[in-house]
């Protein structure tokens, strides 16, 4: 028992970190109908940034101070991927080239970190001591990223709910013809999410970058169970990214634990092809009617 | 004849006498700008999980033909290299052997460093009979199916045998638990731990796996924490990968005693950053090495390597300065070791002739590693006779390491 609540309070910390690509994954989904698929690598960036700027024993001080700024700069280069990935698109949900658009993007950032980096893995030290909790030290930024993912939860729901600009872009995700008809305009609003969800992955990988692998070829790993968080909570929910990047971080861990860690991989992808039979529209999806 | 004439015909005589004398003098020089190039491919995982071990090769190699080419390259003919990067790859791996040695010919091959890589693209070099060398430890790769391949990196028995008499003989261990990445060396490791684990009445506790930049093993590590094991024997292919395994052991506070293999040692540097010393110190971890890369008193540091690692610095400075040198050492003993191959066999690069070469007299080649050997059996150019136990985080000098049981602690 003591050892399964272990094995799921390390599984709820790195899920936490798959929930916030995923909420990052819906923002611009219901935007565009665009799914970025270098949100894995742009989560490697926040951590990156965390190495550049941070010292070996980074004080609090200075974490809070670039914790802002690395979601700040993550937003800018959000918003440029999305400019360029819109530019070439009438209609983002009628056409495709996103797909390559942000496979591309995700090469090119692979490819400039392997450049300027190497192929070394980054180290980054929290400034926040770990913790023991259930008969484990918790390291810090599991608990920071579980955190920040409801915080951001919090923050999505209440300016999809309540701010102007967050009402527009859920008008976009409901109808995106009317939403141009009314007089939104909405390739403004898309760049507009496209930054947000930098905000988002920006902050993640910034305060998960003590337990993140930070290096050229680790964003596949990360964007692949986000996306699987995001489609089994339902593509375009975010209690369903938050609910799933917890189930993702918890049963793989758990099948580590359990049937070994050859498997870790292989259970979650399970997972989501048993959501997907069962209930296609994933956990808190609408299922959506579609005009034939 | 007159004298203006007679100036003029001692002047083109002088003139013919000068270019046959060249002529001559030319055609005792070693014939280096007339025969084609020797092509060597470098066949290295540049990117992806073997990248850090694959660059380090790749130093070895490079600054190896750059002192062959000055000294009149091999056999006569100038080195020219090709490389090819197979992202860890083993599917980029087969496209990229397939360019190598049909697209761009070469002659010779050094590289890859990981077992799975070099397994895929075995159909390829074989039917092109190429010799090569590599730094992988899959006992799978036998002559029977990689006829023209040898390894530079001891097999996983050897590393087995060496961390099993390190965890009996000296830490008097009686059970142990094991760690290892997915990949086909690792495997072949844990296999070649089980029979030597049995041969010695060692008791296995468990076995567990995590994949390749994996940050979090605590679940690996709570399972094989329930059977209670004097010893955990970890086996990494990156020093990152080790650094997260003794990270996961700090979060669950489990204070085992680590017994380490090649790359815990080889690749410390990366894993005391993840780690950090304490870490090293608090589970007494130790590393299996070349003994050409150890030292027992830091006041007798051995002398081939300390040049190799002058050079290197040299070379390229902000290579050497991050990699691991005692890997850029073996593949540049290697190249070393290949040219006395060639040479000794009149020129000749045909896979056949140099394997049979390499199994009959790689023991007469001395370079900075001085064990070398291989028969028709075996293509691991090391054995365990050529390995020490070290502490891993005691480093002096280009990375040698401190024999377990050397100095105070």
């Amino acid at each position: 028992m003591q050892d399964a609540l272990i094995v799921l309070v390390h599984g709820a910390g790195i899920g936490a970190v798959f929930a916030l690509i995923g909420m990052s994954f819906n923002v611009v989904f219901n935007s565009s109908g665009i799914l970025n698929f270098a949100q894995g690598n742009m989560l490697v960036l926040g951590g990156l940034f965390a190495f550049l700027v941070l010292p070996s024993s980074p004080g609090i001080g200075p974490w809070f101070v670039f914790l802002p700024a690395s979601a700040l700069l993550m937003a800018a280069l959000l918003a440029v991927q999305g400019y360029l990935t819109l530019l070439p698109l009438r209609s983002s949900v009628e056409q495709h080239s996103w797909l390559i658009t942000t496979l591309a993007a995700s090469v090119i950032i692979g490819a400039v970190l392997l450049i300027f980096q190497g192929t070394a893995q980054q180290t980054v030290r929290s400034p926040f001591p770990s913790f023991w909790f259930l008969g484990t030290r918790v390291p810090a930024p599991y608990a920071l990223s579980l955190l920040l993912a409801l915080v951001w939860f919090g923050l999505l729901r209440w300016f999809h709910t309540r701010a102007l600009t967050g009402l527009a872009i859920s008008a976009i995700a409901q109808d995106l013809d009317a939403a141009r008809a009314a007089g939104i305009r909405v390739h403004r609003l898309q760049i507009l999410a496209f930054a947000i969800s930098g905000l988002i992955v920006g902050s993640a990988g910034f305060v998960a970058a003590p337990v993140i692998a930070i290096a050229n070829d680790s964003g596949v790993s990360y964007v692949l169970h986000g996306f699987v968080a995001a489609v089994i909570g339902g593509l375009g929910s975010d209690l369903g990214a938050l609910v799933g990047g917890l189930l993702v971080g918890m049963i793989s861990m758990y099948a580590a634990y359990t049937y070994g860690g050859e498997f870790q991989d292989a259970v979650s992808l399970a997972l989501l092809v048993a959501v997907l039979m069962g209930r296609p529209e994933g956990l808190f999806g609408r299922p959506a009617a579609r005009r034939v | 004849m007159p004298m203006q004439l007679r100036r003029r015909t001692l002047g083109v005589r002088t003139l013919i006498g000068f270019i046959l004398c060249a002529a001559l003098g030319a055609g005792a020089q070693p014939a280096l700008a007339d025969g084609p190039p020797l092509k060597l491919g470098e066949f290295l995982d540049l990117t992806g999980g073997g990248a850090s071990a694959a660059e380090a090769a790749r130093l070895g190699v490079d600054l190896a033909v750059q002192e062959i080419n000055a000294a009149g390259g091999i056999a006569g003919r100038k080195v020219q290299v090709v490389t090819a990067d197979t992202q860890t790859d083993p599917t980029v791996g087969v496209g990229e052997m397939t360019r190598l040695v049909s697209q761009e010919k070469v002659d010779i091959l050094f590289g890859p460093v990981i077992s799975q890589v070099i397994m895929a693209a075995l159909p390829v070099v074989n039917a092109a009979k190429v010799p090569q060398m590599g730094a992988t430890g899959s006992e799978l790769i036998v002559p029977k199916i990689a006829p023209y391949y040898f390894s530079l990196l001891i097999n996983a028995q050897s590393q087995a045998s060496a961390v099993i008499a390190q965890a009996v003989q000296v830490l008097h261990a009686q059970s142990g638990a094991i760690i290892s990445d997915s990949g086909a060396q690792s495997q072949s490791f844990v296999e070649s731990m089980k029979k030597e684990m049995a041969t010695r009445g060692m008791k296995l506790t468990g076995v567990q796996q995590y994949q390749y930049r994996a940050t979090d093993m605590t679940p690996q590590l709570l399972t094989l924490k329930r059977g209670n094991p004097d010893t955990l024997f970890l086996f990494a292919s990156s020093g990152e990968d080790a650094g997260n395994v003794l990270k996961s052991l700090d979060d669950l506070g489990w204070n085992v005693k680590v017994t380490g293999n090649y790359t815990v040692a080889t690749f410390a540097g990366a894993a005391l950053k993840v780690a950090g010393v304490d870490a090293f110190h608090a589970h007494d971890v130790t590393g299996i090495n070349y003994k050409a890369f150890t030292y027992c008193d830091a006041k007798a540091l051995p002398k081939p390597f300390l040049d190799f690692v002058a050079k290197a610095k040299a070379f390229r400075p902000s290579d050497a300065a991050r990699l691991s040198l005692p890997f850029a050492a073996t593949f540049y003993d290697g190249v070393g070791l290949m040219k006395q191959a060639i040479e000794a066999s009149g020129g000749k690069t045909d896979g056949p002739v140099i394997a049979a070469w390499l199994e009959a007299h790689a023991g007469d080649y001395k370079g900075i590693i001085e064990d070398f050997a291989a028969s028709a059996q075996s293509h691991f150019l090391v054995g365990p006779g050529a390995l020490a136990s070290v502490y891993p985080d005691r480093v002096v000098e280009g990375g040698l390491q401190q024999r377990y049981g050397c100095g105070g602690s």
